[in-house]
């Protein structure tokens, strides 16, 4: 409950201020929007496996953005960053879809 | 991802697509049993992660949909720069037709009937310098209406890059050549009347003619006898080749019999390093 309110209030926060990303994130924002998407829905699937727990939720997302960042950035150096920036999409996004598979099957049991 | 340790790559990624649940979760909750306390932060920490989570959705959704904006902006500025550099080029070429005229006007009234007036009109007429009417042939050629859905019948790779372009520079030019070779006097291409100066050449994905673009459908007016450009355009290897191509590509492709065809003048270049040779009479 309280998580969808703050999440909901996250999206107004950032529509009202609408900050401007510094060009030297652009590259990083796609990553760190896979990982909010991770974060959460992992985060649902915990909580409906009774086993949720806030300290890693936040440490996780905060991680997951914070590992694929550097090592986008790194690839950029060596001139992979574009190629890492899919993997760790791939990663995530398998991730993401077997988190809802999990949730699915919590909610509707099948 | 596991605790249990992954002898090989394929493991990894079996473990990687089937084992989704962050590991940290179920860390957590073994080595504080399941029904531990609620902490202090629990709450505060999911309403920042979920704040944060949410705040980055937002940027990232803010960000994408300004800088969509943003290339539309640029493209209009361009088109808007464009239109009104070509409106000032009309309206230039409009203003030198117009001081053309009456620079004719006056001439007329300066060598009113003599033979030097009448040798400078044939002239002016030959290199487009004046507006001219007359009977001719008129052909029309234009590229197929919309691009095949159907595969084509060639090998793959073999298609041209744009599908829906097929005539360039080299089919209005084989035309234009044509009817010059059938004996017409004036030709102008969609417009553009032809002097003796014109290129017609290709440059991106438009014909240009003297640097005006033009595009499909391309109207080729000539002025000539008209029975005769017919029967010799008609007859010609450039009429047979694009009725060749008309059933083979969807091309478009006919002319007509015109019993009056009004081709516009065009401001003539001033020729800046020809000069007249001295006449043998002369020496």
């Amino acid at each position: 409950m309280i998580a969808g309110l703050a999440l909901i209030a996250g999206v107004v926060v950032g529509l009202v201020l609408r900050p401007t990303v510094p060009h030297v994130l652009e590259p990083y924002l796609p990553i760190a929007v896979v990982a909010a998407l991770d974060a959460v829905f992992g985060g649902i699937r915990a909580h409906l496996d009774g086993i949720f727990d806030a300290k890693v939720f936040v440490v996780s997302f905060v991680s997951n953005v914070v590992v694929a960042a550097l090592i986008v950035f790194l690839g950029d150096k060596l001139g992979v960053g574009g190629q890492l920036s899919t993997a760790v999409v791939v990663v995530l996004g398998i991730r993401i879809f077997g988190n809802a598979a999990a949730i699915r099957r919590h909610v509707f049991r099948a | 991802m596991t605790s249990r340790p992954s002898t090989s790559a394929t493991e990894l990624l079996v473990d990687l697509v089937t084992n989704t649940a962050d590991p940290g979760y179920a860390a957590a909750t073994a080595r504080r049993g399941t029904d531990a306390r609620r902490r202090w932060f629990d709450r505060p920490a999911v309403v920042l992660g979920c704040l944060l989570v949410g705040f980055t959705l937002a940027v990232a959704y803010v960000h994408t949909h300004r800088s969509a904006p943003d290339v539309a902006k640029v493209h209009n500025s361009l088109v808007a720069r464009v239109k009104a550099a070509q409106a000032s080029g009309d309206a230039l070429e409009a203003k030198a037709q117009q001081l053309n005229g009456e620079i004719a006007k006056a001439r007329q009234q300066a060598l009113p009937g003599t033979s030097l007036g009448t040798r400078l009109q044939r002239a002016q007429l030959l290199a487009g310098a004046t507006p001219v009417v007359g009977q001719g042939l008129a052909v029309q050629l234009a590229d197929p209406p919309q691009p095949t859905a159907t595969p084509s019948s060639g090998r793959a790779g073999t298609t041209p890059i744009d599908d829906s372009q097929l005539l360039t520079d080299r089919d209005v030019r084989s035309v234009v050549n044509e009817l010059w070779h059938d004996g017409a006097e004036a030709i102008a291409v969609n417009g553009v009347r032809l002097t003796p100066t014109s290129a017609i050449r290709f440059a991106g994905q438009a014909v240009l003619v003297d640097f005006a673009p033009i595009t499909s459908p391309y109207t080729i007016d000539a002025i000539g006898d008209s029975d005769v450009l017919v029967t010799s355009f008609a007859d010609s290897d450039v009429a047979g080749r694009y009725h060749t191509l008309t059933s083979v590509e969807g091309i478009s492709f006919s002319w007509t019999q015109q019993r009056r065809l009004h081709l516009p003048a065009t401001a003539a270049a001033t020729p800046r390093y020809a000069s007249p040779a001295p006449s043998r009479s002369s020496r």
